[in-house]
């Protein structure tokens, strides 16, 4: 979904970028933004399985040590993998560093750097298939399973794959799982990815012969020339004083065939522990883990906490302007509500994050435009749930009888006063339940600001569940999170219809 | 000749699809008096009466209030002190349910006419004793019984002070039991406060006891007017023979 929106984010981009160059800005904030997929899984950038607060990874020590070199700070930018190039054209990081494979297709898109590494593609079947399937070839017919967006579909596509063969996935590890529960019977992954997530585990074995060789690079905005001449002066002194040797020795991503790029190893040394794909010995930190979670179901509390009042109140707008404003107010609101409910909420998330810097450069009012992602997250959690709370209120504004508008009338209320004081009043009990329903499916629906790299409770769970090998256990955790949440809700909601039900908490002039 | 509390001249009201309800009705409500408005139903007692109310714009004609005009040539002058000074009480009580009796009456005068609270509850108070209802002021609408809540509505209407009462058949939705209590306060309001009221009625006995002038509808036309002694006369009109037979 997201990539069809890159060509109009792409309009609006080269409509205002280049305004001034990347590596200037750099030297002016003192910053490099980097940004990443910290969900996308080992040995890039992960949660630290021992630490999940701590983000670890072969490219988090490439970019530092490229900050370094720029002399500047590193600060990482998270977002959903397929959504960095266009966090990156929208201006909210400098450059990209994870696992960007150099293709054409791409290349039309960003500038790429000089390469810091060198994969290739590996076949992983089951164990127990191990002489069944020796080649790509015996597994013609058969359904593959592969990391989306990235280079080993094209791979497939070339050997003459039908694309209704070529299973995507979200993240890294679902294809190894995918292969041992026997949904497919092999994915190809990039060769490190697979010796990372398969080389430990007994159910899988490695089909010989890794094919396919592709290059990592960084990525940045085209037209950023300047930025670029810096990451690759950078990158080439780090290929060859062996400092980036060094790093891809101690993530055991080392191969001979990084030589060829260039690299220098450098002294040989041992492979650090967080890079051998292994579920730590004695189980997951669950101390450590839980108060992650913790911290992240607080993120997704106040992601609702926030909008959904202010939903509530801009729907209960919304419902008065469709039914009782003039008209052409009246057709706008219900133009919005149904435009609102008939998007998806994570393509709205997506252009409001990613178009509005662009739109605002593009009106030199940048800054006003560029908006905090949790500031994002909540302007469109509250904007797309006014729209439904807007037919509840006006499914209750329309219960209340015409009778009592008359008795309001005959005693000389407006029409503004009489929806203050006796309609709406009365509508809210009415549409209590239906919005304490709509609050408890908003807990659930903020998961999805995580796209924009909100770290809210699915985020953080699923991230420490992928580097972990624990994704199930993960995902019960976080449900257990999302289920007291809820049931906070309802004890909320409750106290909230008793509240409504006893005379003299409303609007009342007079306080006896 | 003193100002009319309530004048209306020449009513006329057709609905776009059932045809004219209202044709031609002239009617004249002395300060202090009692108004009846009889006939048989669908005779076009209540829109008469809703067009008096200000709630419904008559097509023609126009209405003073205390000798100002409030609808004009079949158009409702917007001036809220006018409507304000028409208070009026439907057949259903229509009392806000998410108030006490007490706010129900107090509501108004302190958001309509904006009395400080202190102030608009005295006058509240005073309005639900005027129809011995003193005693419900801390009861929530469905906590009362259908003769209560058309009581709380009629203080409710009474706390504004109105120049003129409608009511509308106040006890059509009632039992005969709650019907006499309800019938009661407002026979203790026309007799002894003198308030000025219009009620559409089928209960003759109120006419005849409380009504100082009375108005017989028939077919969206005032057919006669009189004083409460038409209820006892017989052959001046077929209809209202024919009315009087039947009730």
């Amino acid at each position: 979904m997201p990539r069809v929106l890159a060509p109009l984010l792409v309009l609006l981009a080269t409509m205002a970028a280049a305004a001034d160059d990347g590596m200037a800005r750099l030297r002016a904030s003192g910053i490099m933004r980097w940004g990443c997929d910290i969900s996308g899984g080992a040995p890039f950038a992960f949660p630290d399985p021992s630490d999940p607060d701590r983000v670890i990874g072969f490219e988090v020590e490439i970019a530092e040590e490229l900050a370094h070199r720029l002399g500047v700070r590193a600060e990482r930018f998270s977002a959903d993998w397929l959504a960095l190039i266009d966090a990156l054209e929208a201006d909210r990081c400098d450059l990209l560093i994870n696992g960007f494979e150099v293709t054409a297709d791409r290349e039309r898109v960003v500038a790429f750097s000089t390469p810091y590494f060198r994969y290739a593609q590996q076949l992983v079947v089951r164990a127990e298939d191990r002489d069944r399937f020796t080649s790509l070839a015996d597994l013609a017919g058969r359904p593959i399973a592969v990391l989306n967006g990235s280079a080993s579909i094209e791979s497939l596509r070339s050997a003459g794959v039908p694309p209704s063969l070529i299973v995507e996935y979200d993240d890294s590890l679902a294809p190894f799982t995918e292969t041992i529960l026997g949904r497919v019977d092999a994915c190809l992954q990039e060769s490190f990815i697979a010796q990372f997530f398969a080389g430990h585990d007994p159910r899988l074995a490695l089909v010989d012969a890794a094919f396919d060789p592709g290059i990592y690079a960084v990525v940045v905005r085209q037209g950023d020339d300047d930025l670029l001449a810096s990451v690759n002066a950078a990158l080439a002194s780090m290929r060859a004083d062996g400092t980036l040797g060094r790093i891809l020795q101690r993530w055991g991503l080392w191969s001979d065939a990084q030589r060829e790029l260039g690299i220098d190893r450098g002294p040989i040394i041992a492979t650090i522990p967080e890079a051998i794909g292994t579920p730590p010995e004695d189980g997951l930190p669950w101390s450590l883990v839980l108060w992650s979670l913790a911290r992240a179901a607080a993120m997704t509390a106040l992601l609702t906490i926030v909008s959904m009042p202010i939903a509530t109140f801009v729907g209960l707008l919304l419902a008065i302007a469709i039914l009782h404003g003039p008209k052409p107010l009246s057709r706008f609101c219900h133009g919005y509500v149904l435009l609102t409910r008939g998007t998806p909420l994570l393509v709205q998330i997506f252009l409001l994050y990613y178009s509005l810097p662009a739109l605002g450069a593009w009106l030199g009012i940048p800054e006003l435009l560029t908006w905090n992602k949790v500031v994002v997250g909540i302007v469109c959690l509250a904007a797309n749930y006014a729209a439904y709370e807007a037919e509840i209120h006006r499914a209750a504004l329309q219960a209340i009888p015409q009778s009592q508008w008359d008795a309001a009338r005959a005693l000389g209320f407006t029409r503004a006063q009489t929806l203050r004081f006796i309609i709406v009043p009365q509508s809210w009990r009415l549409s209590l339940p239906a919005i304490i329903n709509d609050l408890n499916s908003l807990i659930k629906d903020s998961s999805l600001v995580s796209m924009i790299g909100v770290q809210e409770l699915l985020a953080v769970a699923l991230g420490i569940g992928k580097a972990s090998f624990a994704v199930p256990s993960m995902l019960v955790a976080a449900a257990a999170f999302y289920l007291v949440l809820s049931l906070l809700a309802d004890w909320f909601g409750q106290s909230l219809e008793r509240r409504a039900r006893t005379v003299g908490t409303l609007p009342e002039p007079i306080h006896r | 000749m003193t100002t009319p509390a309530l004048e209306a001249k020449g009513i006329s009201k057709r609905w776009p699809r059932t045809g004219a309800v209202l044709a031609d009705c002239s009617l004249r409500v002395e300060r202090r008096t009692v108004h009846a408005l009889i006939g048989a139903s669908g005779s076009g007692k209540s829109t008469l009466l809703r067009c008096l109310g200000l709630l419904e714009p008559p097509d023609a004609g126009s209405i003073l209030v205390d000798g100002a005009l409030a609808v004009d040539q079949g158009v409702v002058a917007a001036d809220r002190s006018v409507r304000r000074s028409v208070g009026m009480v439907f057949q259903e009580p229509s009392l806000f349910a998410h108030l006490s009796a007490l706010a129900n009456v107090s509501l108004a005068p302190h958001r309509v006419l904006g009395l400080d609270p202190e102030s608009a509850r005295n006058r509240a108070c005073s309005a639900l004793d005027r129809v011995h209802a003193l005693h419900l002021a801390d009861r929530r609408p469905d906590e009362l019984s259908g003769g209560e809540r058309q009581r709380v509505a009629i203080a409710r209407a009474l706390a504004m002070e109105p120049s003129v009462l409608l009511c509308d058949e106040p006890t059509s939705a009632l039992d005969p039991l709650l019907t006499r209590e309800v019938m009661a306060v407002l026979r203790e309001l026309a007799l002894d406060a003198g308030t000025t009221m219009v009620v559409v009625t089928h209960d003759l006995d109120f006419v005849a006891a409380a009504a100082d002038s009375v108005d017989f509808l028939h077919a969206g036309r005032i057919r006669i007017s009189g004083t409460a002694d038409l209820l006892g006369t017989r052959g001046l009109d077929d209809e209202l023979d024919r009315f009087l037979q039947r009730s």
